[in-house]
Parts: C-alpha cells; sequence; structure tokens
C-alpha cells in the first residue's frame, strides 16, 4: 500500500469530506457563538454585544424553567430508560419463544419520525381528545384527571414517558447485543458455583457489559438535549413557555422571535451543558474502571 | 416447577410490553378512519366503517406525491453525495499508509466529533451559510444532511474497512492495479454489507428529520413528508382527522421499510454503542 499511499492521493481524497465536515458543522459553530455575543434581528448588521446575552440569560425566568424542565427530563428518562431497558434486555435474552417477534415490535417507535410520536400521543394525554382523561371518565375517576400535557406541572414528566416510549426498543436491542456478547461458558459456570440470578447479574454481567452500558448512557444523554419535535407537537412549549425546554426556547427565540443574538446565547449554553453532563459520565465512569 | 412458573411470568411481562408499546400506533390507525367531529365528541369510540374522508381530505390539502418526490429527491441526492465522499475519506483512514500514526488519528477523531454535536446549534448558522452559499430549496437541506451523516459514516466505514485484510491491497497492487480499481473493483464490492447498512440508516434519518428541514424551507412546493405532518395544524384550528390521516401516510411506508430492512436498521441504529 505504500506505492499508492501518496501525499497528492490521500489529500485529494479527504478533501471533499474535510470541506463539507467544515463548512457545515465546524464553522456553524463558531458562528453561532459570533452571534451569541451579539444583537441582532436578522436585519442589517450584527452588533457586538459583549456578554450582554450571558447576563440576560440569568436574569431571564423562562431560561431558567427551559433549564428545569430539562433536567427533569434528563433525570427522569436516564434513571428509568436505563433501567427498564436493562431490565427488559434481561428478559428478551432469556430462550423463551416469541422474543424475536416481541422485539421488532418494541423497536418500532425508534424508527418513527420524532414528529408523528409527538402528534400520536396528543391522541393519548391531550386533555380533551386524549384516551387517558376519558378513560378515567368512562370509569367514573373524573377525579384522577388531569392536564397531562399543556397546564401548568405535568408536561415535562410527560414528555419523557413519550420519549421513553420511543427509546425504549432501541436501547433494549442494544442491551440484547451486549449481553450476547458475553461468553455462554462464562454464565454456565458461575451457575455451576450456585450464584442466584440478582448475584450473576450484579457481579458478572453487569461488569462485563460496562462499555456497552456507559455508550448507551452517553447516547440517552445526547439524545435527551435533541428532544424538540415531541414538545413542538404536544405543548408547543406552552402555555406561556412553562413546558419549555432548552432546545424548544432556544429554537423559538431565534426563529419565532426573530432574537437571533439571544436565541444563539441559549443555543450556544445548551450545547455547553450535554457535552458537559458527557464528560461529566465519560470521567466518574472511567474512575470506577481503574477500581 | 420454579421454572416453569418463571416462564410464564416473563412471557406476561414480554406480552404486555409489547402490547403498551405497539397500542399507540394501532390506536392512531383507527383514529384516521374516524371524522374530525367523532374524534372531538367521542374520542373512545372505535370507527364505525372504513371511513376514508380523512385521506381524501388530506390529499386535496396537501399534494403527497410531490412530498414523497421531494423526500426521495432530498434522499437520493445527499446519500450519492455522502457515500462517495466519505467512501474515500473512511478508504484512506483506513487502508492507506500514514508515516504520522498521529496525523491519522488525529483526523478520524475530528471527523467522529460530529457525534455529540446538536443539529439545534447547527440550524441558524447553516441558514446564513446556505444563503452566502446560494444554496436554496432543496438544496439548502443537502449539504446540511451530507454534512451531519458524515460522523456517523465514518464511524461505520472505517471500522469495517479496517477488518478487511491488508494483504488483498498488496496483492492487487501486485498484480498492476491502480489506485481507483482498487477502490471501485476490488474493495468497494466487499463493503456492501455496510454500505447497504448505511443506506438504510440515512434514508430513515432523512425521511424523519425536521429541524434542518423547518428551518430551510420557505415553499409549501419545496416540503418533504416531515413538513407535511405539521401542515395540519393551523393557528386557531386544529383538523385532528387530516392530521391522523397524514401521519398515517407517513408512517406506513416507514413500517414497509423496516419490515424489510429490519435486520440492517437495527445493525446501523445499535452498531456504534456496542462497539463503543
Amino acid at each position: 500500500m505504500h506505492w499508492l499511499s501518496k501525499k497528492r492521493y490521500k489529500i485529494g481524497l479527504m478533501l471533499p469530506t474535510l470541506i463539507v465536515y467544515s463548512v457545515f458543522i465546524i464553522l456553524p459553530i463558531i458562528i453561532a457563538i459570533y452571534y451569541s455575543f451579539t444583537r441582532y434581528s436578522g436585519i442589517g448588521k450584527a452588533r457586538f454585544a459583549g456578554l450582554s446575552n450571558y447576563a440576560r440569560l440569568l436574569k431571564d425566568d423562562v431560561f431558567w424553567v427551559s433549564l428545569k424542565n430539562t433536567l427533569i427530563i434528563f433525570v427522569l428518562v436516564f434513571v428509568l430508560l436505563m433501567v427498564l431497558s436493562f431490565l427488559l434486555a434481561l428478559l428478551l435474552n432469556s430462550k423463551i419463544k416469541g422474543t424475536g417477534f416481541s422485539k421488532a415490535l418494541i423497536f418500532s417507535p425508534a424508527i418513527i419520525a420524532p414528529i408523528i410520536v409527538g402528534i400520536i400521543w396528543v391522541y393519548i394525554l391531550d386533555p380533551n381528545v386524549g384516551i387517558i382523561n376519558n378513560i378515567l371518565d368512562a370509569l367514573n375517576l373524573g377525579a384522577l384527571k388531569h392536564k397531562w400535557i399543556g397546564g401548568d406541572v405535568l408536561s415535562p414528566y410527560s414528555i419523557s414517558i413519550i420519549y421513553l416510549w420511543q427509546q425504549l426498543g432501541y436501547l433494549t436491542t442494544i442491551f440484547v447485543a451486549g449481553l450476547k456478547m458475553i461468553p455462554e461458558d462464562v454464565l454456565e459456570a458461575v451457575k455451576i458455583d450456585g450464584a442466584s440470578s440478582v448475584q450473576t447479574v450484579r457481579f458478572v454481567i453487569i461488569p462485563m457489559m460496562k462499555t456497552t452500558i456507559s455508550s448507551t448512557a452517553i447516547l440517552v444523554i445526547t439524545g435527551v438535549f435533541k428532544i424538540f419535535e415531541i414538545v413542538q407537537q404536544t405543548t408547543g412549549g406552552g402555555p406561556n413557555h412553562l413546558s419549555e425546554t432548552l432546545v424548544t426556547y432556544s429554537y423559538a427565540t431565534t426563529f419565532t422571535s426573530s432574537d437571533y443574538g439571544y436565541g444563539m446565547s441559549l443555543a450556544t449554553i445548551t450545547f455547553l451543558l450535554s457535552l458537559i453532563i458527557t464528560g461529566v459520565y465519560s470521567f466518574l465512569t472511567r474512575e470506577k474502571e481503574g477500581e | 416447577m420454579v421454572n416453569k412458573k418463571k416462564k410464564t411470568v416473563s412471557y406476561i411481562i414480554m406480552i404486555l410490553v409489547t402490547l403498551i408499546v405497539v397500542f399507540p400506533l394501532i390506536w392512531m390507525l383507527l383514529l384516521s378512519f374516524k371524522s374530525n367531529a367523532e374524534i372531538l365528541a367521542n374520542p373512545l369510540s372505535l370507527p364505525k366503517s372504513f371511513n376514508l374522508d380523512n385521506y381524501k381530505n388530506a390529499f386535496h390539502t396537501l399534494n403527497y406525491v410531490q412530498l414523497y418526490a421531494n423526500t426521495f429527491f432530498v434522499c437520493v441526492v445527499s446519500i450519492i453525495i455522502e457515500l462517495a465522499i466519505t467512501y474515500f475519506s473512511s478508504f484512506v483512514l483506513s487502508r492507506m499508509y500514514f508515516k504520522n500514526k498521529k496525523l491519522r488519528s488525529l483526523l478520524y477523531g475530528f471527523l467522529i466529533l460530529g457525534l455529540s454535536v446538536s443539529p439545534f446549534i447547527l440550524l441558524f448558522p447553516v441558514y446564513k451559510i446556505n444563503v452566502a452559499l446560494h444554496l436554496r430549496e432543496q438544496l439548502a437541506l443537502i449539504f446540511p444532511y451530507v454534512a451531519t451523516s458524515i460522523s456517523f459514516n465514518t464511524l461505520l466505514l472505517t471500522g469495517y474497512l479496517k477488518a478487511l485484510p491488508a494483504e488483498i491491497d498488496e496483492a492487487a497492487i501486485i498484480d498492476g492495479c491502480s489506485l481507483w480499481d482498487l477502490m471501485f473493483r476490488i474493495i468497494l464490492p466487499m463493503a456492501k454489507p455496510v454500505i447497504a447498512t448505511i443506506v438504510i440508516f440515512n434514508v430513515l434519518y432523512i425521511w424523519n428529520e425536521y429541524p434542518f428541514a423547518s428551518v430551510m424551507l420557505r415553499d409549501v412546493s419545496d416540503y418533504t413528508l416531515s413538513m407535511g405532518a405539521s401542515f395540519f395544524k393551523g393557528t386557531y384550528t386544529v383538523d385532528y382527522g387530516g392530521i391522523v390521516a397524514s401521519s398515517v401516510m407517513i408512517i406506513i411506508p416507514e413500517l414497509i421499510f423496516y419490515g424489510i430492512f429490519q435486520k440492517n436498521i437495527v445493525e446501523g441504529m445499535t452498531a456504534g454503542a456496542v462497539k463503543g
């Protein structure tokens, strides 16, 4: 391969990818950060505004609400999704009939457009036309009726459930693939040694699946910071911005209010926050592996 | 005895979870046969007949043939471009000789970095770049789609190409193959499985993509499918029946696609995570 690995060949073949990647991924990040230090309404030129957008952010109630909602969704989704999909993977990895069919069906929400996922759940959670409240009515349990979406409190929790529904099968499949990589004879040996199933999971399976678990966790973290269509379809961030997440708020500020400078400072903070959480998680799990 | 009980419980849980996950999709399909008034007045009732009015309405309001055609066009062009360029770059990174090994891993790391970039920080800047480069209509979507696929394609392609034995190249070169022949006549056919996975994964990505489409496309005649779904929600009125019907029309092809290519889809979506 030495003969053909001429420098000009390598450069020529790398260049198209590097150009597209730089112009449409790297450059935009720089532009976004640049605009986050300006005031810009889309007309005329952007005016440099120093840190004023970031100062405004600290005093902006909607920012804190959307941060709170994002963190609620993050914690709920992270805990529920990791635990439930792991347990489901253990179940679907056992030797019973029909697991293949069940896996295929459970995975299906993951391939559906997120915007449709949002629409589907409107018909389940909507206070008026949704099934849940109507079933509660039919059962004479009207007292349990809530504004699952579009009220003051429950929206972020409902959004977590919707996201859970969409991602459950996907993560389960990843965990099943991870479980398949544990050698059969290891599990046999553990069984002969008389370990209970809980012990097997706790002391053998989880430690052996560390890499799968941590890359799945990172997938969940980055995924949560991309939840957008579900919120837009179910609540539109309302009422009164109460169900806004960081992503929907930065989108609305940028494209609905045309407050581009401020919108970009929100986008930058959101991006940094997801990087920081990913970084902290990788750091913490690396520590544990060293033990 | 205990084992049998355990098995029964496992079955029950499995069936229950499957039903819960599938139910919303079936409900959606049932709703699409109910009229708007029925949905509002009697949300729990089952459709009385296979009433296709919602679909007829949806077809009157939106030009679905064009939506499908637009989406198809964006899909084909984006995937051809991204496959071509990432095949080249991944070939260099996985099979060519680097005197400086650090440079290779630096380039690879740089291209993989995009996996952690959320599209939402890109939307407005990419819009500005498109305007500056005079990229309009569907072209405004193609380059962002190509760019956001680079990291994923690089991960899969370099991983796969690296695993092919180096002796193939040596033998081919001794037989007088040019670099071009080696890349297209020898290595490319061997990379078919991973290319299939990449194509299928990206078809789904583009089919489902909404944030970029919502920012870049102004004209209804340029809309892709995901934009069609949001079309029925006016500022004050909501055409529930129309929304459901149009959603069903978007996801039915997806589910059929999933039925056919299930193996590749699952492989593509889980590949990154399991390999780490």
